[in-house]
């Protein structure tokens, strides 16, 4: 309503003359009032007395119109801040304590906030990134499917009709030649369309277009990423139009993709992009990659026309990829069994948003991200309590003032409102200390995430994060400023001003809240230690376990002579030099070589046919296969259980050979003996098991149970990159710069890439363990202090609350046990009332979080006694020191004392 | 003080407010007084209560206020009825007509 508005108008900016009016109006009643009493014949005075009276508080009344009026909103806030500023620089000790640890609590949770924010929530850097949808297939076992063929992506992209653009790309192997120094870069391979359909700008030069992307093989062009310019050429803007080698091919560089601009994923940020039509020349194996629909290794995106809903799309492409795939099925091999077929048509297309990319790294991390956010909130909600628990102690303190407020007519809504505005404007003091804790700690964080990725989270503090501290800020002083406000608002006046408040009868109240919020703390802190507990065994677990190798002392390193152009035949020889050079190496025990380490991540999989095995329909048939040369298990320490190891004389022209490990064995032969027994990759069985090893990890420490077979480097018709293992008698990296020497010795050219240990690789692996591990023993710890922190706080205050009856007991005869059992009776209660709600609320961190551990029961016994014990133990120290300080009073001082 | 005066049930302050102003523009003090004078004493307003009221009622529109001078010449607020607040003040007589006939006959009859 308009006269409402223009009345809260002139309220709030013409105070002054408001407030003027007011008094006036006020002073003519009174005065009319006084007339009227005197002249019924009271004194002057005695009238002028009786009218104030009747009209009630002056200041109350005036309150209650300004109320009326609507002013008092904003302008009291106004007030309420300023007063409340004034407070806490009356007491800077609190307010300094206040504000660090807030500041620490709340910046704890801003940094976690802000890495979720980076790699949960933000969306790729490219122009209207809601309109991009990533394209995958699901089989008939719902798998899903990423890859496609390049004829498939070309009917996808030229016979639908709902998508502005489809863009493809592919992973390539690159080593980078410029001036004579290699290196190994990561780069993929585009489609023309890929920054059009985007929409990313060149920051320099310029990018592909539709023309640089028709003739096979015939572009020989690349661009940078920013971040790799800036790293090789020092940002320099004259690389443009010069020629690098990549994998020995002249390259012309055309541009420099912007710095925001990590590619289509957070987990893959590359360094050179080339045009797909270059494929044969960087992939040249199989020769029909681009016509063969078998051949699936292209991730695809694509932009939806406007207006063109993800549903309607799906739709769409649905019916046109069922269509493709029927086409496809009839050029399947004519001896394709029926159910084969079934199997191929039952494969579906799915559209997904895109707006964030592929989302690789957010699956990866969205679990131990969601886990740590928890733990922090946690640790904000046990020092919110504390820093309650300390507030509650200066209202105690604060109750005369209290008292005279209300007696001055200020209305208890309103002395709530100054409590809240209090504790939110400190704690949004914290807030405001709390962005430089956020800053670092996301980078500390960040020291956890691999430094590949790390690439494309280095990001400053987005305005979610700072949005989220806000919001955060007034949750928290809302929390921490309620109970001492109700407990302000709910004293009475009367009673505090005749009172001394030592020894009001209101001191069992707040010490009931006050023992209310220390028991939420045991309650809160002990599922935080039962966590830290159970990651930390699971840690050790996976740390300790004995992954069927020795790790200690390998050394790693990775290399692709095909990418320097060797041919084949070269690269046996090539191999075999470099390993006899290495193994005459001093401090070198022994040096090998495979086509995957380790734990590294994943290993290929190959479809097998075994003699007199007659697998079922749609039985799974792919082991993990590995090529190795001889010396690969004795190298790697995995035991050989029979048969012998791969020689030097299993070459090309020699009999096939294969060693298999125990579970493969077991699955296909049983208990009978796997030696001499046949296998075959092409599905005629014309390999022999000449070696059976023990199990061991491959791809990651958790696994159990996986067949794999091993195969000869050197009966390999293609080998492409192989990983060196040097087995070193000291300490593995001190044998970088010897594995170097010799290498470039062997050939100057060869770049070596990921060179580090096997110990390294591991711990790698286990690197969201780790952070989650020592992040909840952090946090559990401090919640543990905290906790401590507050139950002395609230033994000590009620030992000096208890002085003098205290000094009564002692002068009676108490003795010191009997007034510790006194002072700590309530806590015991406490504690133990605690320490049973934390346990249940344990039960459902170890449900929440089972499938995260290895090794170790949800509800192992042992983790929760240690955990109750460590909590028991800090809260018995923490009420003792206080108590025993009690057991000392002197009753002649304490019945002084008031 | 006589005893037998009533406190005014909740939200009908408002209500005699705009009945006193419907006949002329008054100053607070005169409200009050002319409250007491026409109920025969029987109705007391607090006093403190009658000008956050006048200010609320300003706020919504109801009454509008301007400063004028007094019968005795001094300087006083004088509240008016505004077109709206002769609405209210209609619809809230009809709606108190309703309410205490419904509550007589109910007294009556019960």
């Amino acid at each position: 309503m308009f006269s409402d508005l223009m009345i809260r108008l002139r309220s709030l900016f013409r105070r002054a003359s408001v407030e003027r009016e007011m008094n006036d109006e006020l002073r003519f009643h009174v005065e009319r009032q006084t007339e009227k009493l005197a002249a019924s014949g009271m004194t002057r005075e005695k009238a002028a007395r009786r009218a104030r009276i009747e009209l009630g508080g002056l200041e109350q009344v005036k309150e209650e119109c300004r109320e009326a009026r609507g002013v008092s909103l904003l302008e009291s806030l106004l007030q309420d801040v300023r007063y409340a500023l004034r407070m806490l620089r009356k007491n800077p000790g609190f307010t300094a304590v206040s504000v660090l640890t807030l500041a620490l609590g709340i910046g704890a949770n801003a940094a976690i906030f802000s890495l979720m924010d980076a790699v949960l929530l933000s969306r790729l850097p490219v122009k209207h990134p809601e309109e991009l949808v990533l394209i995958t297939s699901w089989d008939a076992k719902a798998r899903v499917n990423s890859s496609f063929s390049y004829p498939m992506y070309q009917n996808l992209r030229d016979r639908n009709s709902v998508f502005a653009g489809v863009i493809a790309r592919g992973g390539g192997q690159f080593n980078l030649n410029y001036r004579g120094v290699s290196e190994r870069v990561r780069g993929e391979l585009v489609s023309g369309n890929y920054y059009e359909v985007l929409g990313v700008r060149p920051w320099v030069g310029q990018l592909f277009t539709q023309q640089d992307d028709i003739t096979p093989s015939g572009h020989p062009i690349v661009v940078l990423s920013y971040g790799f310019w800036q790293r090789r050429f020092g940002g320099d803007p004259g690389v443009v139009g010069q020629t690098i080698l990549l994998n020995e091919h002249p390259m012309t560089v055309i541009g420099v993709s912007p710095p925001e601009f990590y590619g289509t994923g957070l987990d893959a940020p590359q360094d050179v992009r080339v045009p797909l039509m270059m494929t044969p020349v960087f992939k040249p194996v199989p020769e029909n990659r681009m016509q063969s629909r078998r051949h699936q290794w292209l991730d695809l995106m694509a932009r939806r026309k406007p207006g063109v809903s993800l549903a309607e799309a799906q739709t769409s492409l649905e019916v046109l990829y069922h269509q493709i795939r029927e086409g496809e099925e009839q050029q399947l091999p004519a001896n394709t069994s029926a159910f084969d077929r079934q199997q191929f048509l039952a494969n579906r297309i799915r559209l997904e948003s895109g707006a964030q990319g592929r989302l690789s790294l957010q699956r990866e991390m969205s679990q131990p991200l969601l886990l740590l956010f928890a733990v922090t909130g946690i640790v904000l909600l046990i020092l919110c309590a504390n820093l309650a628990n300390l507030s509650l102690a200066r209202t105690a303190a604060r109750g005369q003032e209290v008292a005279v407020r209300l007696a001055l007519g200020a209305g208890r809504g309103r002395l709530v409102r100054q409590w809240l505005t209090e504790s939110v404007v400190l704690s949004l003091l914290g807030a405001l200390a709390s962005v430089l804790v956020a800053i670092w700690g996301k980078a500390a964080l960040l020291s956890f995430v691999p430094a590949e990725f790390r690439v494309s989270l280095v990001s400053p503090l987005g305005w979610r994060v700072f949005a989220f501290l806000l919001v955060v800020a007034i949750a928290t002083g809302v929390l921490l400023g309620l109970a001492p406000a109700l407990r302000a608002a709910r004293s009475s006046s009367a009673d505090t001003l005749r009172s001394d408040s030592r020894m009001s009868a209101t001191g069992s109240g707040v010490l009931s809240v006050r023992g209310g919020l220390t028991l939420m703390q045991v309650a809160l802190s002990l599922p935080l230690l039962v966590g830290a507990g159970l990651f930390l065994q699971s840690l050790r677990n996976l740390e300790g376990m004995d992954a069927g190798f020795q790790k200690e002392n390998i050394l790693l390193a990775s290399m692709n002579p095909a990418l320097n152009g060797y041919p084949q035949e070269r690269i046996h020889t090539l191999y075999v030099d470099l390993l006899a050079q290495l193994r005459a190496q001093p401090g070198v025990r022994s040096a090998s070589l495979s086509t995957n380490s380790p734990i590294s991540g994943g290993w290929d999989q190959l479809s097998v046919v075994v003699e007199g095995y007659q697998p079922r329909q749609g039985e799974e048939m792919s082991p993990n296969w590995a090529a190795v040369s001889p010396g690969y298990f004795k190298t790697l320490g995995i035991p050989m259980l029979a048969g012998r190891d791969f020689t030097d004389q299993d070459t090309a022209g020699a009999p096939k050979a294969a060693i298999i490990n125990e579970t493969m064995a077991h699955y296909f032969f049983k208990d009978a003996n796997p030696i001499g027994r046949k296998i075959g990759l092409d599905n005629v069985p014309d390999t022999e098991i000449v070696g059976l090893v023990k199990d061991s990890k491959y791809s990651n420490l958790r696994e159990d149970g996986v067949r794999h077979m091993y195969m000869p480097t050197m009966q390999q018709e293609r080998l492409y990159d192989l990983t060196l293992a040097v087995r070193t008698s000291g300490d593995p990296r001190a044998a970088v710069d010897l594995v170097r020497a010799t290498t470039s010795r062997v050939d100057p050219h060869l770049p070596l890439y990921g060179v580090t240990t096997l110990e390294a690789q591991i711990d790698v692996s286990l690197t969201a363990e780790r952070m989650i591990a020592w992040l909840s023993i952090l946090f559990g710890m401090l919640a543990t202090l905290l906790s401590a922190i507050g139950l002395y706080g609230v033994v000590a205050f009620s030992a000096e609350r208890r002085t003098r009856e205290i000094g009564i007991r002692i002068a009676l005869g108490a003795l010191p046990g009997d007034v510790l059992d006194l002072v700590l009776r309530q806590m015991g209660y406490i504690v133990a009332v605690g320490l049973t709600l934390g346990a249940a609320a344990a039960l459902v961190v170890s449900r929440v979080v089972g499938s995260m551990l290895y090794g170790v029961r949800p509800m192992e016994p042992a983790v929760y006694l240690l955990a109750g014990f460590v909590l028991a133990a800090s809260a018995a120290l923490a009420a003792y020191l206080p108590a025993r300080r009690a057991t000392r009073v002197d009753p002649v001082v304490a019945l002084r004392h008031e | 003080m006589r005893n037998d005066r009533i406190e005014l049930p909740q939200g009908t302050l408002d209500l005699l407010i705009l009945k006193t102003l419907a006949l002329e523009p008054q100053h607070g003090w005169a409200i009050s007084e002319r409250v007491q004078q026409i109920s025969q004493d029987v109705l007391r307003v607090q006093q403190g209560s009658l000008y956050p009221a006048l200010h609320r009622l300003e706020r919504r529109g109801w009454i509008k206020a301007r400063w004028g001078t007094s019968d005795n010449n001094r300087r006083a607020k004088y509240y008016e009825l505004t077109a709206s607040g002769r609405k209210q003040l209609e619809a809230e007589e009809s709606a108190w007509r309703k309410l205490a006939a419904a509550v007589a006959q109910v007294l009556e009859t019960a």
